[in-house]
């Protein structure tokens, strides 16, 4: 068994070409992906895109059926149980023992991977406010959540693989989430974040990889994938608009009485803006394009998968 | 909305409300209907078949009154008053007085176990999983819910006196007693459906109040048991129990209806009672509110092995309980049965190894009957592995630092360990209660080896559940087929004239005879290397395939 490399240039996660199939079902058609050390990569696809089969796969539950999967420049299949020393896993779906406390399901799982810092464990309690002495079948979504998340974030992994982790929690919590993962990135982690919310990783990822039907569409930092994004904008004004309509970058524009809309790409968003200065804006709202939304702009998808039951 | 409309409507509403709390059970009682197409006929017609197995097994054993009068002395003693009831008509016993004496107590123990399983399926269940949320929510009154499922339950009550008295005065006995035998076992059914109704509000888990219902349930069988044991047709003990007033009835001998009225009178007040809690606690909530646990884990909760031995640890214990309790009793009927034996019919002296040495043979069908049993336990303990994987909680463990072979290894370990630790239990037990009754110290340590003799066998059966689980855990209840083979072959093998080749293929047969015949020393190892061969070759499997997925 070949120990994994602790080589600051090999990624953290080399995929090349990977395939799964569930009896008739593709899962993974081909998937490309790169991460490299010390990144917070957003994970993002819309659900049953493959991004759960991905996950499993690079934490050997899984055997692809074809392709190339390398973690920490070792093999997730072959050599699983020395790669998860050095990573920590959040489940999308976190099932706790019924009978066991969160505090005993924490320990349990930390040991497991080979110890954790008790006042680090503590502390995280705190922060994410749970009560780690309820028994496991009496937590809600978002506290079982909470429990899987505080045993992978007090340990000393390199790697995190989190898939949806922030799925059942509320925004505040949403919030300490990424104070957490903002600290684990100063700590040097690299991290997987999942999600089909694109806000949701915007705020703390490096790099996207964007999923799409079992395969890699889109990856680049947020700099780079600027040209998918169209801001949609709201302004009231009594000054007349039609001109704006002509702006380069403008899409869809609707007057409703003082009320416009339009999307913006986001390359002339500058420009819009000095626009909008001559018009005495009265109230504006600006919001980014959900994932949905680009990838109905996109590639024209039916955002219902063919197979959205391999979640 | 006019302000003078708005007093009106509010009356309307509390007065409808006050009506209400019943509104919905017609449409929830249907609905509970169609969720129990299977479950409904599964369990009344399979306690009428049961008792027609009674019926045609006794025709068969018993063929003559002579066979009868020679087993009523065994019948009448302590051992009968135990496993059956009270006695009555067992001076003369007639076929009907065994069928209704004493194979009935398991008739009305299983319409009791039905009873309660219902309920609690229906009430407490449902609340927990949140969908009575989602029901109460719409045009459905507070009490709808407990009173469809106990509707639900009396009819499957009524369905099971239909079928069992039609069993009865069909093969030719005395109609009054059989219809009579038959209301008793609905009796007995209906008092578990109400005190399942008053534990279903006690403890937020369905689980709880299926467990303490069971318990009134087995508490019930042993005030009886108590009370038949230690004087002639019962005393106060036996009155203190509804298995005890259905038993009470005396079918065929006084043929007395009033004890039931005392079963239906329990039925309404435990019922009432369910009603009343329910109105004093939250929805979902229990009245026996939740303890807290430690906020962190004891230090010796480290490893896969431990975490098996925690998951499994419940289990273990309760096995344990019984099987001592179950062993001492058994045990017990040593001596008794001596006595009887001397004028029992062949066709169970056959299964008993013959009249050689009826002592050696008698305790050799006890050790394998506690070596099936301790099989069962280990499927059933090998399918925590599987329903770890199913629920999801394997994944997190698999994703530490933990092997799959670890994992898998560790479960099956504490299983085997469990199984022989089972097998001393139950063997240490039965020779206890062997050597008191019949004043010899000897039989314990015969008694010991006896059972712990099967461990390999029991090993190989664990063995199959482990490689059916590797390869293709969705076929793992397969293994049962091994369980149930070596049950029929080991009690039946005998009587029935099988051929070598289908007794060799149980593993129960390969550990010799003891203590009639000498333990097979060849025979034990060969299964325990088949053991070890089949665990290795799961976990080989389980290695290679994937991990099953919640979704």
């Amino acid at each position: 068994m070949s120990a994994p490399v602790r080589d600051t240039d090999v990624p953290a996660i080399d995929i090349h070409d990977l395939r799964k199939s569930y009896g008739a079902v593709t899962a993974l058609d081909g998937l490309d992906l790169q991460v490299g050390q010390g990144e917070v990569h957003g994970f993002l696809g819309p659900n049953g895109a493959g991004k759960s089969t991905t996950i499993r796969i690079l934490l050997g539950l899984l055997r692809s059926d074809g392709g190339r999967a390398r973690l920490l420049g070792a093999d997730p299949w072959r050599d699983a149980v020395d790669l998860h020393r050095r990573l920590a896993y959040v489940p999308g779906d976190v099932e706790l023992w019924p009978n066991l406390t969160g505090g005993e399901a924490i320990d349990l799982l930390s040991r497991l991977r080979g110890g954790a810092d008790h006042a680090r464990r503590d502390e995280l309690c705190q922060r994410f406010d749970l009560d780690p002495t309820k028994k496991g079948r009496t937590y809600s979504k978002g506290n079982r959540q909470k429990v899987a998340l505080i045993a992978a974030l007090a340990s000393d992994a390199d790697l995190l693989l989190l898939d949806e982790p922030t799925a059942g929690l509320d925004p505040l919590m949403e919030a300490v989430f990424q104070s957490c993962i903002r600290e684990s990135k100063e700590a040097g982690r690299t991290v997987l974040l999942s999600s089909h919310i694109l806000a949701q990783v915007e705020v703390l990822a490096d790099r996207i990889s964007i999923i799409r039907q079992g395969r890699v569409v889109e990856t680049g930092s947020l700099a780079q994938l600027r040209h998918l994004t169209r801001t949609s904008v709201t302004i009231q004004t009594e000054r007349p608009t039609a001109a704006l309509a002509d702006l380069p970058g403008v899409h869809a524009l609707r007057v409703e009485g003082e009320q416009v809309t339009f999307d913006v790409d986001g390359p002339h968003v500058a420009a819009v803006v000095k626009a909008l200065g001559e018009l005495d804006v009265r109230a504006m709202t600006a919001h980014p394009p959900t994932l949905e939304q680009l990838l109905l702009r996109h590639y024209g998808d039916e955002l219902s998968p063919r197979n959205a039951e391999v979640a | 909305m006019s302000t003078a409309t708005e007093p009106r409507r509010r009356t309307a509403v509390a007065a409808s409300s006050r009506r209400g709390a019943l509104t919905g059970t017609g449409t929830l009682l249907r609905f509970m209907l169609r969720r129990d197409r299977v479950r409904f006929p599964a369990w009344t017609l399979g306690l009428a078949a049961f008792m027609g197995y009674f019926v045609t097994a006794l025709q068969q054993v018993y063929a003559t009154p002579e066979d009868i009068r020679a087993i009523a002395p065994l019948m009448r003693g302590p051992m009968g008053a135990l496993f059956g009831g009270p006695g009555y008509g067992m001076d003369d016993p007639r076929l009907e007085h065994l069928l209704a004496g004493l194979y009935g107590v398991y008739i009305l123990l299983g319409a009791g176990l039905m009873s309660l399983l219902t309920v609690v399926r229906h009430t407490r269940t449902e609340e927990h999983s949140g969908r009575a949320e989602l029901i109460r929510s719409n045009v459905v009154g507070r009490h709808a819910q407990l009173t469809a499922a106990l509707v639900l339950t009396t009819g499957m009550n009524l369905v099971v006196v239909g079928l069992i008295g039609a069993v009865m005065t069909g093969q030719g006995f005395d109609t009054a007693g059989s219809w009579l035998f038959a209301v008793g076992v609905g009796a007995v059914g209906l008092s578990f459906a109400g005190v399942a109704a008053t534990t279903a509000q006690l403890s937020e888990y369905p689980r709880a109040a299926a467990g303490a219902a069971g318990a009134a349930l087995g508490g019930a069988f042993a005030l009886r048991a108590l009370g038949d044991m230690t004087s002639e047709h019962g005393n106060a003990l036996s009155w203190l129990s509804p298995i005890g007033w259905a038993q009470q009835t005396a079918p065929y001998v006084l043929d007395r209806w009033w004890p039931l009225a005392i079963s239906v009178a329990f039925a309404i007040l435990t019922a009432a009672l369910g009603y009343t809690l329910s109105t004093r606690r939250d929805l979902a909530a229990g009245l026996v509110p939740p303890r807290p646990g430690p906020s962190r884990a004891a230090p010796w909760l480290r490893s896969p092995l431990a975490l098996a031995w925690r998951l499994q640890r419940a289990q273990l214990v309760g096995w344990s309980l019984a099987l001592a309790v179950g062993g001492g009793a058994y045990g017990a009927f040593t001596g008794p049965a001596l006595d009887v034996f001397d004028d029992a019919p062949e066709e169970l002296l056959v299964v008993m190894g013959g009249t050689e040495n009826i002592t050696s043979g008698f305790l050799g069908v006890l050790a394998l009957t506690f070596g099936v049993t301790v099989a069962v336990y280990a499927v059933l303990a090998a399918q925590t592995a599987r329903a770890e994987e199913a629920s999801g909680r394997a994944e997190p463990v698999l994703a530490t630092a933990v092997s799959r072979q670890r994992w898998l290894g560790t479960h099956l370990g504490v299983v085997a360990l469990g199984s022989l630790w089972l097998l001393l239990v139950s063997g240490l037990a039965t020779g206890i209660g062997a050597g008191l009754s019949v004043g010899n110290g000897s039989l314990v340590g015969e008694m010991v080896l006896a059972t712990v003799v099967f461990a390999p066998a029991v090993w190989v059966v664990l063995a199959v559940a482990a490689l059916l689980y590797g390869v293709a855990p969705r076929a793992m209840p397969v293994v049962w087929a091994v369980v149930g083979y070596g049950l029929v072959v080991g009690f039946f093998g005998p009587l029935l004239d099988l051929p070598d080749a289908a007794l060799w293929l149980s593993p129960f047969e390969h550990v010799g005879d003891y203590p009639s015949d000498a333990v097979s020393g060849v025979g034990l190892m060969v299964l325990t290397l088949l053991a070890v061969a089949m665990a290795a070759a799961g976990l080989r499997a389980f290695r290679r395939r994937d991990v099953l997925g919640t979704g």
